[in-house]
């Protein structure tokens, strides 16, 4: 199966304690919910394969604790990821207030700079909302952000947040390049056939 | 076409190909293609525009047809043009002469700078060539000739085709194409002469009209006037007022004691040969008419300072050696070597090194206590002598790799606080040059994952690529990375940080060498911590140099570090350079008088600490806020906490390996967090320490805030309290953090296990530098080359200001940021990326070279100034460039100031040749033609002559059309050629 694998993707889930990145994961991974997810320590770790537009990519995800104190060991697994899920959560607008530090975190550890971040505003079920989602919506647009509203409860956007985001790592060049030159398979070869220097009778006179 | 399927009763006219020619057959196959390419018919374009052949982009098509065995290939080339209007062709005039001919006479596209040799003698615009398809094959029989061109013209005549076709004869480098062109009723035929020789005759204007009215052999009298157009390119060779200024720099000087730090930190930059080797000046008369001037064997009027036209070429040097590019290929090019240092530098040189490396083992073993190592009072001039003597021993009298002095140097500008003294009263060495931080320009290494142009591993970069370059190439490199390792295991077994790396755990932007000191020197501040901590009490600290060097060699980073560090110490808020300055220690904290301090606060608030068990707290850092204890209102307090343990990237690709090895299924996330709680319950017994009496809800009130809840909820009484309780999943039976609480105890950090040996950390550090072979370690340090050499391109363009040199730049920096952000770059890529700058280098030594020609800088009228700089811009950038007022203008009178002074000094050579000469050379020499020039102007002969003879003339009868008739004539000293385009009627004849 894992012949026909495009790419391995980097991912990692970011976010305030308590928003649900755990909860996100296991959705997307296990489609199941568990209302007693113990909290993280450190990171954990989860490999799911997706398929998105017929290339099938194998996500390894991170999720990582929120707890500021472990936020001196998790920046360490930033490096090298290709897609970034930052999460809030919106019946907590502390947890929005913080996605500037976030992103401050994110800029100064990873180690890309064309990587793909995407912004999920979680537990939409919950009726006790405090952040709006034009609030989301225009937060992402400011951070060039995907952007999406989802529950992990119950499953609202969580396929489509990972879909889309893969989607978009795919659709960017050189994202997941180095991926496959760590295989040696190569996609595209892209040799440079200028500077033939044949002169074909293109010359001076003298 | 036979049909098979006839019956046979049936006959009719049958078309018979069996028994056709190969000659038929390639007959039809050319048809074919030009069918292909739809180039039958007539297709009117536009006038052609002045300099469209230059500006305009050309295009070829081929193909390979075969006569016989033969091979040929055949290709169209053309001037892309706008499709032309339908209309245009709905009026197609039977009696139009096709396109081809209407261009031999247009005048807008004379001697095109860069172009296609039938284009420049034809002024064609479009045309198929059939050349031999191999390099070496030539058609050289003229019976083989004329087949090829009887071919041309049935092919023409069959298809209507009205595109002139050419085939080239003889071998290719002669380029002799002859060829043909039909058009209703008309005929083109393109003839060529091509001569080693030149026949005296043809060497001036009068002798060409001659031969071009033979040619024609034009019935009329007198003849249509017939217009002229003339260019003669003069070459300058000699720059003599001028000499290039840059030599490679002196090695001697260099060696000689000279060195200063200074250099050593700087790239070299510059090409070493003049980037331009030579001047073209075209004079060009483009419209003149028979009888207007002379120009025979005794007398021309052509005078190249009249000439209405001047435009300037320049020819630029090859490959011209430039510094800074072969300073980083030479760099590179240890990247594909083999040997270890050892092999390098002879195997026995250093096996004290070699049982060092063995004892690994045995110091991983005994890393639980930290044994202080002997301190040897050495300087690093010691170690340099010792590392010598010890070289010398093993080698008896060869010379080691790098002379003393230049090592010393090295080493003194690799770890300035040595030299100790100097830098006590705290004046900073940082580096004069870099680029302030926070600037675009410092944080370069960010993208290519090189290191800060003010680090250790910068310098160290620009070193060895120094020393590759002149002292001792690979030798030097082994014997120079020796010495820093030995330096490294100095400073880690003596307590002395090492310069020159922001402080803090590894920065992961930057590469894996980089890091791993930055990690070695995480070992040797918690080393020198603990040992001091041990060792000392505050009165009678060692008062050794390093130590406070060491302070200072941190401080002298900069803000932008101490930012860095407070960032990333969140919590805790406390930089390194405050822990080793501030008696707070993690595992030996001997500050009584702080926890004193604190029992005394303590004590006047709440009525002493009796009451709470009998633990005293221990390790407090300071007071949370607000909260208090939960069971009996205590203030909570912070503990001083175990930093966790710096990271190289490699490191944590291992432990993210493992951790990721274990699996998605619950276990194997079990045993994930479980090896990663380590962190979780030195915290907790931190906390616990120093909240005696604490329970799990406040260490989560401190830790993880959102996992206690707190809810208003009216008692009894009716009065609004605040309850809390822990979240849902803290509460779940024996989850991990349950777990942990249970098990800690409350011990302070500074008696807690050491979550980082930093020995073993250390050890593994100065094993990874040891094995490094040179070509690991050039791979390493390339892009801090790159980045180095990146800058110096950048800090020489600021100083010129090209901006095309910008432009590429820019390229630059975006492409090797790409390509060195990858773990192992294609040395494919690499390569391009050291020509890229080289190529930058190139451009920016013509730049000067040419402004020093033209002498901008001394041209004092502003506004001459600038037309000048533009002028000597454009050189660069255009392929010939026009010179505004010709030989009168400013630029044109420079240019005649350069061949004059030239020209005297040919003169005064060849009067001194021509005295030893023997007669017959001397004759050969004074021919009419050198010595009509010599007496015309300060010109010398010019290197090329064109001439382009053009009319419209009746041929071959007087009753026939009037068509263009046109010759070409080009005369260099090597060759001569005459290239005719004689049109007939094809009707009236």
């Amino acid at each position: 199966m894992d012949e026909d694998v495009l790419t391995t993707l980097k991912i990692l889930i970011i976010g305030e304690s308590g928003v649900g990145k755990s909860s996100l994961l296991l959705r997307f991974t296990d489609d199941t919910f568990d209302p007693e997810l113990a909290a993280t320590i450190g990171v954990d770790f989860k490999v799911k394969t997706i398929s998105v537009d017929g290339n099938k990519a194998k996500l390894a995800i991170w999720d990582t604790a929120g707890q500021e104190r472990f936020r001196t060991l998790t920046p360490s697994y930033y490096r090298g990821a290709q897609g970034v899920i930052l999460v809030y959560d919106v019946t907590r607008r502390d947890t929005f207030v913080k996605l500037d530090n976030w992103l401050n975190e994110l800029e100064t550890y990873c180690t890309r700079n064309d990587i793909v971040n995407m912004l999920v505003g979680n537990k939409i079920d919950k009726e006790n909302r405090e952040v709006d989602r034009n609030e989301g919506l225009k937060f992402a647009r400011k951070h060039s952000m995907l952007f999406i509203e989802a529950s992990a409860k119950t499953c609202d956007g969580v396929q489509c947040a990972f879909e889309e985001l893969v989607e978009k790592i795919i659709q960017t060049p050189g994202l997941w390049e180095s991926e496959n030159q760590n295989k040696g398979v190569k996609l595209s070869h892209r040799d440079e056939a200028h500077g033939g220097g044949a002169c074909g009778g293109y010359c001076s006179v003298l | 076409m036979a049909a098979d399927g006839e019956p046979e009763s049936e006959v009719f006219e049958i078309t018979d190909f069996t028994t056709a020619s190969e000659w038929e057959r390639f007959i039809s196959k050319v048809e074919e293609v030009l069918n292909d390419w739809k180039l039958i018919g007539n297709s009117l374009g536009k006038p052609l525009e002045k300099g469209i052949f230059t500006s305009g982009t050309w295009e070829e098509k081929s193909d390979e047809i075969s006569f016989a065995d033969f091979k040929f290939s055949i290709t169209h080339h053309y001037l892309v043009q706008e499709s032309i209007d339908k209309e245009g062709k709905d009026e197609l005039l039977e009696d139009t002469i096709p396109q081809s001919m209407q261009d031999l006479l247009c005048m807008n596209n004379d001697f095109p700078p860069r172009a296609h040799c039938l284009v420049r003698w034809y002024g064609l615009r479009e045309f198929v060539v059939i050349a031999p398809a191999a390099n070496n094959d030539a058609v050289l029989s003229e019976s083989k000739c004329n087949l090829l061109l009887s071919s041309v013209s049935i092919v023409l005549g069959n298809t209507g085709c009205q595109v002139p076709l050419f085939v080239q004869i003889h071998h290719k480098w002669r380029r002799m194409y002859v060829g043909e062109c039909q058009g209703p009723g008309v005929r083109t035929d393109f003839e060529m002469v091509h001569l080693r020789k030149v026949p005296n005759q043809y060497t001036h204007l009068s002798g060409l009209l001659d031969i071009f009215k033979s040619k024609i052999g034009c019935p009329l009298t007198p003849l249509p006037p017939v217009s002229i157009a003339i260019r003669f390119t003069y070459v300058l060779q000699d720059w003599q007022q001028y000499f290039w200024p840059q030599q490679p720099p002196d090695l001697d000087a260099l060696v000689g004691g000279e060195v200063g730090g200074l250099e050593f930190g700087k790239l070299p930059f510059g090409a070493c040969e003049d980037p331009i080797s030579e001047l073209h000046l075209a004079t060009t008369w483009p419209h003149l008419t028979e009888g207007i001037i002379v120009d025979n064997d005794v007398y021309s009027d052509l005078d190249p300072i009249q000439a209405p036209h001047w435009s300037v070429r320049v020819r630029k040097a090859d490959n011209p050696q430039c510094l800074l590019g072969d300073f980083v290929a030479e760099f590179f090019k240890i990247c594909r070597r083999k040997e270890s240092t050892d092999e390098i530098l002879g195997r026995s040189t250093f096996e004290e090194e070699g049982r060092e490396i063995a004892d690994i083992t045995h110091a991983l073993s005994k890393l639980t206590e930290p044994a202080p190592v002997p301190i040897h009072k050495l300087s690093v001039s010691n170690m340099v002598h010792t590392a010598k003597k010890k070289i010398r021993k093993h080698r008896g009298v060869e010379e080691s790799p790098l002379n003393n002095d230049v090592l010393n140097t090295i080493l003194l500008f690799l770890f300035p606080d040595a030299t100790s003294e100097k830098l006590l009263d705290g004046t900073s060495v940082t580096d004069n040059n870099n680029p302030p931080p926070d600037s675009e320009e410092y944080n370069l290494y960010n993208q290519f994952k090189s290191a800060p142009s003010d680090s250790l591993t910068y310098k160290l970069a620009l070193c060895l690529c120094m020393i590759n370059f002149y002292h001792g190439g690979l030798k030097g490199v082994a014997h120079l990375w020796q010495e820093f390792v030995l330096e490294m295991r100095f400073r880690w077994e003596n307590n002395f940080l090492i310069p020159g790396l922001a402080s803090g755990p590894p920065d992961l932007r930057c590469c894996l060498l980089h890091q791993k000191l930055q990690m070695l020197n995480c070992c040797i501040e918690r080393k020198k911590t603990r040992d001091d901590g041990v060792k000392t009490s505050p009165s009678d600290k060692i008062t050794n140099t390093y130590s406070g060097d060491a302070g200072k060699a941190g401080s002298q980073l900069g803000p932008d570090n101490l930012k860095d560090t407070d960032k990333e110490k969140g919590e805790v808020g406390k930089s390194w350079d405050s822990w080793s300055d501030s008696e707070e220690e993690f595992f030996e904290c001997l500050s009584d008088t702080e926890e004193l301090k604190g029992n005394g606060q303590e004590s006047s608030k709440k009525g002493g600490p009796k009451e709470i068990a009998n633990l005293k707290p221990e390790g407090r850092l300071r007071q949370h806020g607000k909260l208090t204890l939960l069971h009996n209102g205590e203030p909570l307090y912070i503990p001083v906490t175990q930093e966790p343990a710096p990271m190289t990237e490699d490191l944590l690709e291992e432990q993210s390996e493992v951790l990721a090895k274990l699996g998605t299924s619950a276990e194997g996330a079990h045993l994930r967090a479980r090896m990663q709680s380590a962190c979780l319950l030195s915290d907790m017994e931190s906390f616990k320490a120093a909240n005696p009496g604490c329970f799990l809800e406040d260490f989560v009130r401190w830790y993880s805030p959102r996992d206690y809840i707190e809810e208003e909820v009216i008692d009894e009484k009716g009065n609004i309290v605040l309850k809390g309780e822990l979240s849902a999943r803290m509460k779940i039976p024996s989850n991990m953090w349950v777990e942990a609480w249970e098990t800690a105890k409350p011990i302070p950090a500074r008696r807690q296990r050491r979550l980082f040996d930093d020995t073993r950390e250390a050890e593994k550090v100065l094993h990874y530098l040891a094995v490094q072979k040179p070509a690991d370690l050039a791979r390493h340090l390339l892009p801090c080359v790159i980045h180095a050499a990146v800058l110096k391109v950048k800090e020489e363009e600021n100083l010129e200001n090209i901006s095309s040199v910008k432009k590429i730049i820019k390229q630059i920096i975006s492409h090797s940021s790409k390509v060195l952000h990858f773990p192992n770059p294609e040395d494919k890529k690499l390569e391009e990326i050291i020509h890229q700058i080289t190529s930058v280098e190139a451009i920016i030594a013509r730049a000067r070279s040419l402004k020093a020609k033209f002498g901008t800088e001394r041209c004092e009228q502003e506004e001459e100034k600038e037309d000048l700089e533009r002028f000597v811009s454009c050189l660069l950038e255009q392929p010939e460039v026009l010179v505004i007022g010709a030989g009168r203008g400013h630029a044109g009178r420079i240019i005649h100031k350069l061949f004059v002074s030239a020209q005297r000094l040919t003169e005064s050579s060849d009067e001194a040749a021509a005295m030893s000469l023997p007669e017959e050379e001397l004759k050969k020499m004074g021919s009419s033609e050198e010595r009509r020039q010599h007496s015309l102007s300060d010109f010398p002969p010019p290197a090329g002559r064109e001439l382009i003879l053009r009319t419209t003339v009746p041929r071959p009868a007087p009753y026939s059309r009037a068509l263009p008739q046109r010759m070409y004539s080009v005369l260099t000293k090597e060759d001569f050629r005459l290239a005719g385009a004689f049109s007939s009627d094809t009707s009236f004849f």
